[in-house]
């Protein structure tokens, strides 16, 4: 018996070993084949030094990342919308500290009402630290206004009424926004969801500044607004949104300009787009 | 080095947001000649001391700057006009030739310019009253 037990096991023992060579072997031809593939491949000198050559921008770059996301961690949820608004606007003119010797019509050049433009950009929507729902607009306007001048002038009897200073009623700037979003008890919040918004946005104006905008420093590219609105989001595929923006000039200026703007627009979800 | 496109990023800013003054400089001169050149500016009325005198609807003076910097009027004067600030006023100084050929120079305070309306005045030589000019262009 002992014998038999003997002679048997290094038998089993054989064939095992056998299958494992088998095995090891069709690994190492397969990893053959892979290694000749491989190198069948034509690398370019450049390919190669950055295949094996630490790559600085590149480490840069993942530096860069893992810091944004270490200091945006708290910031999550973010989707990325496109917008388009269309706008009405009219600019209050105060043109009280200007003294120069020029003269505008007022019935020409004075026009209390708002007039419409557009703007286009993109936005980010995202809830912070699980709590605060926000949004962070980045856009392009193009926006024509209503010029309504506060003081009037006259020089009796022979000129009617005038003003000192002209303002720009065309004028595209750039724009960001950062809105923070409270969802309001309305519908059925699982499928729509209504917001009440509100926040501070930046515009600089990045159109040429007419002559009649620069006398006595009264030019002023920047403006800063702040924003109340409402908004609809039909489950996370568009939202749909009216802003009231109330903007002043961001430095002092000899004719401090109020603007007012209402815009009406939509956002899709960039994902469902492209 | 951490700090250099930090430093960067706000010198930019900064140079973009102070740049808007510079845009400013000598606008007003420029800004006044641009509102007086190619138009023909009628005289509507004049005021010395409490007499008013009106030619509207009569044949009246009148005078043309182009934008080459001279100067026409219908008294057949012709010469050169330029703009200038005189301690924050600013006035109109013409020199011209006369049909004759004699030099006519005279400069007036612009106490208002637009691109329809303009108000000249002078106190001439020896009085002391004020001669104000109503001009319409057309």
């Amino acid at each position: 018996m002992n014998k038999f037990k003997n002679t048997l096991m290094p038998r089993t023992k054989k064939s095992d070993l056998l299958k494992s060579y088998n095995r090891l072997a069709i690994i190492l031809m397969l990893i053959g084949i892979n290694i000749t593939m491989l190198s069948a491949q034509d690398f370019t000198t450049k390919q190669k030094d950055s295949a094996f050559l630490r790559n600085p921008n590149k480490e840069k770059t993942e530096k860069i990342k893992k810091s944004f996301a270490k200091a945006f961690k708290d910031f999550v949820g973010n989707d990325l919308y496109l917008l388009g608004t269309l706008d009405l606007s009219k600019q209050n003119i105060n043109d009280n500290g200007i003294t120069n010797p020029l003269n505008y019509l007022y019935n020409s050049v004075n026009s209390n009402s708002f007039k419409p433009g557009y703007s286009a950009g993109f936005r980010i929507d995202g809830v912070y630290k699980e709590k605060l729902s926000y949004s962070l607009i980045f856009g392009v306007n193009r926006i024509t206004t209503g010029n309504n001048y506060l003081n009037k002038y006259n020089t009796a009897p022979f000129i009617e009424d005038f003003t000192h200073f002209k303002a720009d009623n065309k004028f595209t700037t750039l724009s960001i926004a950062a809105h923070f979003k409270k969802l309001l008890p309305i519908s059925d919040r699982k499928k729509y969801k209504f917001y009440a918004v509100a926040g501070p946005s930046f515009d600089y104006k990045i159109s040429k500044i007419g002559n009649d905008n620069l006398v006595d420093g009264s030019s002023n590219r920047a403006l800063i607004n702040a924003d109340l609105g409402a908004e609809f989001n039909n489950n996370g595929y568009y939202i749909l949104f009216a802003h009231y923006k109330l903007g002043t000039n961001l430095f002092n200026s000899a004719v401090p300009v109020q603007l007012n703007r209402f815009e009406i627009g939509m956002t899709i979800k960039a994902k469902d787009l492209f | 080095m951490k700090k250099l496109p930090i430093l960067l990023l706000i010198s930019t800013l900064t140079l973009t947001l102070s740049s808007c003054n510079k845009e400013v400089a000598n606008t007003k001169i420029e800004l006044i000649q641009s509102k007086l050149i190619n138009k023909t500016w009628y005289l509507d009325y004049t005021i010395t001391g409490s007499v008013t005198k009106t030619f509207l609807g009569q044949s009246t003076y009148f005078i043309s700057f182009f934008k080459d910097g001279s100067t026409k009027d219908s008294d057949g004067l012709t010469g050169i006009f330029s703009v200038v600030n005189n301690n924050g006023q600013y006035e109109l100084v013409v020199s011209t030739k006369t049909n004759n050929g004699n030099n006519f120079n005279y400069t007036h305070l612009i106490e208002s310019v637009g691109d329809v309306k303009m108000i000249q005045s002078y106190t001439a030589a020896g009085q002391t009253v004020k001669t104000i000019l109503y001009f319409t262009s057309k």
